[in-house]
């Protein structure tokens, strides 16, 4: 199916969005990504990501919260979905099978 | 205090793309990090806002509404979809519009590779902007005007020195020269050109350097690619000799340099290339400084930005300045009488005003003539489908009532006929690009052109942009046709208004009279052609061949030569006689069938300038060709007197004299030699019928007339020919006689011989070409409209077959049903055909001021063509409509 594949950045995004529990919308999710992984982007890199992601189905979004320094227009907040929980267990279950299978005493092995 | 707001225009942007589902989120989004960059300053935090506004315009963001998608700006997968379905169901309908687009557009592509091909003459030369050919335009009052595309070998220093303008002059020559050793000497043509030649023109050198081509300077050749391979075959060329002979010496030229094939499109053609070094052994050592003795193609390049009028300018005082006390007939050559003119290179090719140089010139009015043809023939095709498509709109209406009810844009009803025609002619474009590469090799036999169609790169995208702007031109009448369709009215009853009923008429008539006025124009100028070739030229020119003799090597006048050339001529002449198959033998300087027979100009004792042609020939000469003289007598054979002194005249030359009864007496001006005038010849055509018969002189020594000439200009050979008649059954015997005799009588010469009457009907080889090609056309064109009316006629009956029916219950006849279906076409041709006439006449008329001698356009010419076209359009509209009235009112009232 087209859109089974979980990209890295899409990965990252929907980490956050999980971690951030009912608090997570662009911007903020910007910010924790930032500080987390000092890699440089901007917002619009996570709409695109966050649009993706909810046409897969591991993400729903709903409008609320406004505020004043957004001239008055709400946020979207993303949650996970059970979908995207099973896509981020499996991508995970994947990363630990093979991390499993590296040699335990390599050191010598590396360059 | 209001706080600071992000850019107006930026917010404006986004919401102009961004699907507004996202819209609200998206810009909260943005105006939040505004607010945070604003500390950092107003414009950075502007920037930042611009700058995410762009990077927001992604797919997933835009717009997705319904208008987009009917707006005809998007083409869905839908448009096509029913377009395919669409001409799938109308696959007759298809097809005839496919075909017609596909003639169309194959009679297109053709002429337009010939108009191409004329109009690419000379381009592929990189500094072409800056290449200028000199031209010598001397104009001494009194007629005695010399204008010439070659020039005095002095042009070449004298502009590098005195025009600071000019970067470089160069030189070009074309001579022919015996080139080979022993019996397989042949005349090849060869081309002289000045050292830098090279540095000039992006003629390539694949073996050399532009700079030095001539490595062993005077002594060194330079061959084309072919040229090395006919001579010295897959061997290396360079190095190796090759002999040429100078005169009377055969002399061994150094093999320096090989340069590409010229192509095509170049006025300048040579294989073979000697340097100006050479100039030297070819002419006099007064030649390098006289100002009145033309031989070179000059031409030069100006410096990078310089502008040709700046070097017009100046020309008359340096040209003053050099010709110092020079004299022309007697009087110091003033200003404004000896002008240089620069003309473009990239002008040469197409303009027929300018006097011929060595360069070959096509002819621009032919050029013009065919490419409005091939426009005609592609708008016969457009205006075919657009006729045929809205022939289908009865059945097509339905369709489009129900889009409309459902709520179709109009715009999208558009798009849709739009994408119709396009696709339409992309088929077409395909087929016809196919079709026209396969038959450019017959196009080619069949006109005698030289046509090649090579691919390039581009090419495709030109054919999927003519494609484009072809099927929206031919299908934008349809288009708005059905989309102003009311939907209550068309669901109602698929009635046509008069209106356009009108429009349908209109284009009929214009479709016809496109092919009239092609078919009278192709009759008329296979008529002009077939009078041409057919006129009595006063001359009998059956079965003659023509032998071009050789002079002595050393001689070097004219007079000397002519008489060396006919001494050999007797030798040969002697040799034929044997065969009793050739019964008339003769010689002279010229042959019907060239233009250009030598040009002299007189100064008579009144001092008028006067100009006549000369001709210099042997006693059986005219006899030959069957020239009878009118007064006085004929050379008589064996007469010293005649032969030394004797002058005959044509009535041209009679009347140029403005002598009364000149049998007896002298020409009127007293430098000529000895003579007396002995007779006075009946008219004859003696060059093309493009032009009227000039005055003619003619002598059997030219010795005594060119004391007294003051201007020559000899365009045609003037070495003497020998002619015979030959009335053996089998031309090609008559070859083989006079090969077998030139043999054995100068074994080391090369032969060349022509037949008199092929050589006349080739001075009207490009109007016999032109009106082939027309003829194609005009068969093409034919064929698409008769297309258009079958069309046309179906769906005339389709839309009356009720009519039909109830008439035939109510007792009609056969005939008066023809009558009904019949009456409106006829109507519409007979208009066309008198729209065409006005539209012929001027063109032709146009065309036919070209010749001297010209057919009459009478009225038969446009009857012809109209009968023809009522015929054929009478042939398909009564097929058609004997069907309608033939057809069983029972089948056609039953439904409904």
């Amino acid at each position: 199916m087209r859109g089974e594949h979980l990209g890295e950045l899409e990965e990252l995004v929907l980490l956050t969005v999980g971690a951030l529990l009912h608090e997570a919308y662009a911007v903020l999710i910007l910010e924790e990504i930032k500080h987390n992984t000092n890699r440089k982007m901007d917002v619009t890199a996570i709409h695109s990501v966050l649009r993706r992601l909810e046409a897969k189905g591991y993400v729903v979004s709903e409008m609320g919260g406004a505020s004043k320094e957004r001239g008055g227009r709400r946020k979207r907040f993303f949650s996970l979905t059970v979908a995207g929980r099973k896509a981020l267990d499996e991508t995970m279950e994947l990363r630990y099978h093979l991390y499993q299978k590296l040699p335990k005493l390599s050191f010598a092995a590396l360059k | 205090m209001t706080e600071p707001q992000p850019p107006f225009l930026a917010d404006r942007l986004l919401t102009w793309f961004c699907d507004p589902y996202l819209i609200e989120d998206l810009q909260g989004d943005l105006y939040e990090l505004y607010q945070q960059a604003l500390p950092k300053g107003k414009l950075k935090a502007d920037s930042l806002y611009w700058w995410l506004v762009f990077r927001s315009f992604r797919w997933s963001a835009l717009k997705k509404n319904q208008k987009l998608k009917n707006s005809g700006i998007m083409i869905t997968r839908n448009n096509f979809k029913v377009a395919f379905r669409v001409l799938w169901r109308d696959r007759f309908n298809t097809a005839i519009n496919l075909f017609g687009l596909t003639i169309g557009i194959t009679c297109f592509i053709l002429l337009g590779l010939f108009v191409k091909q004329e109009l690419s003459y000379d381009q592929f030369h990189g500094k072409k902007d800056r290449i200028y050919r000199l031209l010598l335009n001397e104009d001494y009052g009194d007629g005695r005007t010399f204008f010439n595309a070659t020039t005095p070998l002095r042009f070449e220093s004298m502009m590098e020195e005195n025009f600071p303008e000019v970067e470089k002059g160069v030189q070009y020559i074309r001579r022919t020269h015996l080139v080979g050793r022993g019996t397989d000497r042949i005349h090849e043509p060869i081309g002289v050109i000045s050292p830098d030649f090279f540095q000039v023109f992006d003629f390539e050198l694949l073996y050399g350097e532009a700079e030095k081509p001539f490595v062993s300077g005077r002594s060194g050749v330079l061959l084309s690619a072919n040229y090395a391979k006919k001579y010295f075959g897959n061997a290396d060329p360079i190095g190796k000799t090759i002999a040429i002979q100078i005169h009377e010496d055969i002399r061994d030229f150094k093999v320096d340099g090989i340069f590409k094939n010229i192509p095509k499109e170049s006025s300048i053609r040579f294989d073979i290339a000697l340097s100006t070094e050479m100039n030297r052994d070819f002419y006099d050592e007064s030649s390098f400084t006289a100002w009145f003795d033309i031989i070179p193609e000059t031409y030069i390049l100006l410096g990078e930005g310089e502008r040709s009028e700046t070097v017009d300018d100046k020309m008359q005082d340096v040209v003053l300045g050099q010709l110092g006390d020079t004299q022309y007939g007697g009087g110091q050559v003033e200003r404004d009488q000896y002008n240089i003119l620069l003309q473009p290179l990239t002008d040469i090719h197409l303009n027929a005003d300018i006097p011929l140089g060595y360069a070959p010139v096509g002819n621009p009015q032919y050029v013009g003539i065919l490419g409005v043809i091939g426009l005609l023939v592609i708008i016969i095709a457009c205006v075919n489908y657009a006729t045929l498509s809205i022939g289908q709109s009865l059945k097509r209406a339905k369709e489009v009532g129900v889009r409309k009810v459902l709520g179709a844009f109009n715009a999208s009803l558009k798009a849709q006929y739009l994408i119709e025609g396009v696709i339409i002619t992309t088929l077409a474009m395909t087929v016809g690009a196919g079709l026209s590469y396969l038959s450019v090799p017959t196009f080619n036999s069949l006109t005698g052109t030289d046509l090649v169609m090579t691919f390039e790169w581009w090419y495709p995208f030109v054919y999927l942009a003519l494609a484009i702007i072809i099927g929206v031109i031919s299908s934008i009448y349809p288009a708005f046709f059905y989309a102003r369709f009311k939907a209550a009215t068309i669901l109602h009853a698929g009635s046509n208004s008069a209106e356009k009923l009108k429009v349908r008429k209109g284009m009929v008539v214009f479709q016809f009279a496109i092919t009239v006025f092609l078919i009278s124009t192709s009759l008329l100028i296979r008529q002009q052609v077939a009078y041409l070739q057919t006129k009595d030229l006063g001359i009998d020119y059956d079965a003659i061949v023509s032998v071009q003799l050789n002079p002595d090597p050393a001689s070097q006048t004219i007079s000397e030569v002519t008489a060396s050339a006919m001494a050999n001529g007797q030798l040969l002449k002697s040799g034929l006689q044997k065969h009793p198959e050739i019964t008339d033998i003769g010689m002279g300087s010229h042959v019907f069938g060239t233009n250009g027979w030598a040009h002299y100009g007189i100064n008579d004792n009144n001092d008028n300038f006067k100009r006549f042609r000369l001709l210099v020939v042997d006693p059986q000469y005219l006899a030959l060709f069957g020239i009878d003289v009118t007064a006085g007598r004929s050379f008589e054979p064996n007469n010293t007197f005649d032969q030394r002194q004797g002058v005959l005249l044509n009535p041209a030359a009679v009347k140029l004299f403005e002598m009364e009864d000149p049998v007896g007496k002298r020409l009127p001006n007293d430098n000529f030699g000895d003579h007396q005038v002995l007779g006075v010849t009946e008219d004859f055509h003696f060059s093309s019928l493009h032009y009227a018969i000039e005055p003619l002189v003619i002598v059997q020594s030219p010795t005594p007339i060119l004391q007294g000439i003051s201007d020559l200009d000899l365009a045609d050979n003037i070495v003497p020919k020998l002619v015979f008649r030959y009335s053996g059954s089998n031309l090609t015997n008559a070859t083989d006689m006079l090969r077998s005799e030139w043999e054995s009588i100068f074994p080391n010469e090369s032969w060349n011989y022509e037949f008199v009457d092929e050589q006349i009907r080739s001075q009207y080889e490009s109007e016999a070409r032109m009106n082939k090609l027309i003829t194609v056309a005009t068969i093409l064109s034919i064929v698409i409209a008769l297309l258009g009316l079958l069309g046309l006629s179906l769906l005339v009956v389709n839309s009356k077959v009720k009519e039909i029916g109830i008439r035939k219950v109510l007792g009609a006849s056969v005939y008066s049903i023809f009558n009904l279906l019949a009456k409106g076409f006829v109507i519409q041709i007979i208009v066309a055909i008198v729209l065409s006439v006005p539209l012929s006449l001027f063109l032709m008329n146009r065309w036919l001021e070209n010749f001297a001698y010209q057919t009459s356009i009478g009225p038969e010419l446009f009857v012809v063509s109209g009968v023809f076209a009522l015929i054929i359009a009478g042939i398909v509209i009564t097929l058609h409509a004997l069907k309608a009235a033939r057809f069983n009112p029972v089948d056609s009232l039953r439904s409904e």
